[in-house]
C-alpha cells in the first residue's frame, strides 16, 4: 500500500504581474509523502518562498494544483484556506514570529484558540508540547525572556499543536548560533522520527543534509532532486513513494525550460 | 474564536500600552462626563423650580401689559396700566374667583424696635390671598386696608431678635418716608411665592396694596398721570389716594386649576381689560397688549431656555465625544500598523479575517466602554457636586446615563470599524515580511 501524500504539487505555476509577468514558479510538480523529511534549496529568486507560501496555504497557484492534506488549495475560498492552514500546516520561521505579549504557553496554544478548542484543553496540549521541546519550566516566560534557541523551540511546539499534515520551516536556524542550530535540528530529527512530515527551506547544505532528500530549485523550476542515503528504516521506506513521477516531471521541465525565462526570473 | 477569548486578548494589548490607552479614553471620558454632569444639573434645576409650584398656585394667572414684540420672562417690558377699579371689575367678571394687583415697593431699611437692617425691594404689595393659607407657617393672611404684613423666614430672621407675630416693624420707603406694619403671619419658605418674585430665597415682606402701594404711588407720583381722567368708581379708596395708583402686574385666580377654568378666567379678564370699559384700555393703545400666563406656562418658557442652554452645552460635549472617537480611530490605526506582523502571525496559524476583525473591534469597544463608564462616574459626581453647590434637589436622569454608555460603545464600534477592517484584510504574506 502506497504511503499517503501530505502535500502534492502538480505542474504548479505562479506568476506575479508587476509590470512584466514574472514566473516565480514555472511548472513544478512535487509529492511530499507523509512522514518524509524534505529540504528545499536554491539561490534567492529561485522560488523557494513562493513554494512555501503555496504549500502553507498562504497563496494560491496561478495554474496547476496544490493539494494539502488531501484538499486542493486553489479551489478553496479564503475562509476554507485559512482553516486548512490552521489545521494542516505548522510554520517555523527564521525570525521565530512569536506573539510578543503572549507567554510561551499561550503562544503554543494560539493556533488552537482560532480552532475554537476550549481553554483547559488548549493549555494541557500546549504544556505537553512544551515539555517535549524541553521548555516545560519556561511556560510562563514571554518571548523576550527566552533565548533564540528557546524561542525557536516554542515556535516548533506551536507548529505542532494542531497535529498538522506538514511542518514548514523557513530557514529555521538562520538566526541561531551553531550549537543552538544543532539542538533545533536534532529536535526536528526527533519529531521526524516520531512521524512528523518536515519541509525545510534552507540555503545551508549542512541543514539540508538532515533531510531524506533535497529538492534543488532554480529559476522557478526543480533543477534536480537529490536522494540522500537514508540511514534509518523510515528513510528507505520512503524511497518508492518519492522521486519517481515527480522527479521525472521535474526533469522534463528542466530540460524544456528556456534559458530566457531563467534570466527573467533572475532579474526580478 | 469565542467572544471571551477576544476580550482576553484585546484586554492584554490594551494593557500593553497603558499610557496610550489611558490618553485615548480620556477624550471619551471628558465628553461623556460633560454630557452627564450638565444633563444632571439641568434636570436638578428643573426639579428645583417645578417643585416650587404648589397646587394652589396652579389656579393663578399672572398678567401684565407689554409690547407683544418684547420677548422674555414674567413682566418683561411691562408698563403700569391697571387701576384698582380695573382689578375690582376683573374680580367681578364671570369665571374669575379673585383679582388683585402686584407691586414691589422700593425700600431703604426695615427696623424692628431699635435694630435696623438695610433692605431694598423689601415690600411686596398684593392681595391677601397671594399668600395661600397652606404656605403660612404661623398666623394668618393680612387684610385689605390694614397696616398688616406677612413676612417670610428670611425677613423674620434677619434681626438679632427674630420677628414674631404681633411685632411692629418700621419700614423706610425709598426717599425716606416711614411707615409701620404689624406682622400677622410668617410663611413656611423664603423662596418666592410666584414667578413675579423669582424663585430665589431672600427676605420679603408681603403687605396689602391698600394702603401701602397707594402711599408709595402718591409719594413718587407713579401712575398719577391719568388719574384725572379717571372719573368713575374710585369710591372711598380715593380718600387714601389709591385711585391714582396703577399696577404693573395683576394676578387673577380661576375657580379651579382645571385648564378649562383657567382659560375661561383668562378669556374674561382679557376681554374686559381690552374693552373700552377698563381704565387700562386708555393706556394700552396699539403698542401694548395684556399678557396672561399661568406659572406653568411661565415655567415652560424658563424650561425652554434651560433646555436650549442644556442642548447647547451637550452639543459642545458631543464635539468632545467626536474628538475622542477620532482619537480612538487614530490610535487603532497606529496599532494596526504597529502590529502588522502580529496580524500576519495570527493569520498564519489559522486566524480567520473575522477573528482579527473581532480582536481589533473589541479593543476599540473596550476603550469606548471604559471611557463611558469613567465618564459616567465623573459626570454623576460632577452633577452631584454642582447640585450641592447650588443647593438643588439632586435628580439623576438615568435614561441619559444609559444613553452615555450606549454612545461609548457606539463610538468604540464606529471608531474601531475601519482600523479593524484594515487589520482583517492584511495579507499574511506581506505581514510576515513586515519589519
Amino acid at each position: 500500500m502506497a504511503r499517503e501524500t501530505a502535500v502534492a504539487l502538480e505542474n504548479v505555476r505562479k506568476t506575479y504581474r508587476i509590470g512584466e509577468p514574472v514566473h516565480a514558479l514555472d511548472g513544478v510538480s512535487l509529492a511530499v509523502p507523509r512522514g518524509s523529511y524534505t529540504a528545499i534549496m536554491g539561490p534567492s529568486g529561485s522560488g523557494k518562498s513562493t513554494l512555501m507560501n503555496l504549500v502553507g496555504c498562504l497563496d494560491t497557484p496561478t495554474a496547476g494544483e496544490v493539494v494539502v492534506g488531501g484538499r486542493p488549495v486553489g479551489a478553496l475560498g479564503d475562509r476554507e484556506r485559512t482553516r486548512l492552514r490552521g489545521t494542516e500546516v505548522g510554520f517555523v520561521f527564521q525570525t521565530f514570529n512569536l506573539m510578543p505579549r503572549l507567554n510561551a504557553l499561550e503562544n503554543v496554544a494560539l493556533p488552537q484558540l482560532f480552532q475554537g478548542i476550549d481553554r483547559a484543553e488548549r493549555r494541557e496540549r500546549a504544556r505537553d508540547l512544551l515539555e517535549r521541546v524541553g521548555l516545560g519550566d519556561r511556560a510562563d516566560h514571554l518571548p523576550n525572556e527566552l533565548s533564540g534557541g528557546q524561542r525557536q523551540r516554542v515556535a516548533l511546539a506551536r507548529a505542532l499543536v494542531n497535529d498538522p499534515a506538514i511542518v514548514l520551516a523557513d530557514e529555521p536556524s538562520g538566526n541561531l548560533d551553531t550549537d543552538t542550530e544543532a539542538d533545533i535540528l536534532d529536535l526536528f530529527d526527533e519529531f521526524h522520527a516520531a512521524g512528523t512530515t518536515m519541509l525545510v527551506v534552507t540555503h545551508e547544505r549542512h541543514v539540508a543534509d538532515r533531510a531524506d532528500r533535497i529538492v534543488h530549485l532554480l529559476d522557478g523550476k526543480i533543477e534536480r532532486i537529490e536522494d540522500l542515503e537514508g540511514d534509518d528504516a523510515s528513510g528507505s521506506a520512503a524511497d518508492p513513494g518519492r522521486g519517481t513521477e515527480p522527479a521525472s516531471d521535474a526533469d522534463a521541465d528542466s530540460e524544456t525550460g528556456s534559458p530566457s525565462r531563467h534570466r527573467e526570473a533572475d532579474s526580478e | 474564536m469565542n467572544p471571551l477569548e477576544s476580550l482576553r486578548l484585546s484586554w492584554r494589548s490594551i494593557r500593553g500600552h497603558k499610557l496610550r490607552s489611558a490618553l485615548t479614553t480620556l477624550g471619551i471620558v471628558i465628553g461623556i462626563a460633560a454630557v452627564i454632569a450638565f444633563v444632571t444639573l439641568g434636570a436638578s434645576l428643573q426639579a428645583g423650580i417645578i417643585g416650587d409650584i404648589s397646587p394652589d398656585d396652579r389656579r393663578n394667572v399672572y398678567g401684565w401689559a407689554a409690547d407683544p414684540d418684547i420677548e422674555g420672562g414674567p413682566l418683561a417690558g411691562a408698563q403700569p396700566v391697571f387701576t384698582p377699579d380695573d382689578l375690582e371689575s376683573v374680580a367681578a367678571q364671570p369665571d374669575v374667583a379673585a383679582a388683585y394687583g402686584y407691586a414691589t415697593i422700593q425700600t431703604q431699611a426695615i427696623s424692628n424696635g431699635n435694630e435696623t437692617v438695610a433692605q431694598g425691594n423689601g415690600l411686596i404689595a398684593t392681595g391677601p390671598s397671594y399668600i395661600r393659607e397652606s404656605r403660612l407657617a404661623e398666623g394668618r393672611q393680612f387684610e385689605r386696608g390694614e397696616r398688616e404684613a406677612v413676612v417670610n423666614p428670611a425677613a423674620a430672621n434677619q434681626f438679632e431678635e427674630n420677628v414674631t407675630l404681633g411685632d411692629e416693624l418700621t419700614v423706610t420707603i425709598l426717599g425716606g418716608e416711614r411707615t409701620t406694619l404689624e406682622v400677622v403671619g410668617i410663611t413656611d419658605t423664603s423662596e418666592g411665592q410666584s414667578p413675579f418674585e423669582g424663585f430665589e430665597s431672600s427676605p420679603r415682606i408681603y403687605v396689602p396694596t391698600d394702603p401701602y402701594y397707594a402711599a408709595q404711588a402718591a409719594g413718587l407720583g407713579i401712575g398719577g398721570g391719568s388719574g384725572g381722567e379717571n372719573e368713575t368708581g374710585t369710591g372711598d379708596e380715593n380718600g387714601t389716594g389709591i385711585g391714582d395708583a396703577r399696577f404693573l402686574a395683576i394676578i387673577i385666580e380661576a375657580d379651579s386649576a382645571a385648564q378649562s377654568d383657567i382659560d375661561a378666567a383668562r378669556e374674561s379678564a382679557s376681554a374686559y381689560l381690552e374693552s373700552d370699559r377698563s381704565d387700562a384700555s386708555e393706556l394700552l393703545g396699539d403698542d401694548l397688549e395684556v399678557t396672561f400666563r399661568t406659572s406653568t406656562e411661565l415655567l415652560q418658557q424658563l424650561q425652554d431656555v434651560l433646555a436650549l442652554l442644556r442642548n447647547f452645552i451637550v452639543g459642545i460635549a458631543a464635539i468632545s465625544l467626536l474628538v475622542g472617537s477620532i482619537g480612538i480611530a487614530n490610535i487603532m490605526l497606529v496599532s494596526v500598523t504597529e502590529r502588522t506582523r502580529e496580524i500576519g502571525i495570527m493569520k498564519a496559524v489559522g486566524a480567520q479575517n473575522r477573528d482579527v476583525l473581532g480582536l481589533f473591534l473589541t479593543e476599540a469597544v473596550i476603550l469606548g466602554v471604559i471611557g463611558a463608564i469613567l465618564g459616567t462616574g465623573l459626570g454623576l459626581l460632577g452633577g452631584y457636586l454642582g447640585a450641592q453647590y447650588i443647593d438643588l434637589p439632586l435628580v439623576y436622569p438615568l435614561e441619559y446615563v444609559a444613553l452615555a454608555v450606549g454612545v461609548g460603545i457606539l463610538v468604540g464600534i464606529l471608531a474601531g470599524l475601519y482600523p479593524a477592517w484594515r487589520a482583517a484584510r492584511t495579507d499574511p504574506i506581506d505581514a510576515l515580511r513586515y519589519e
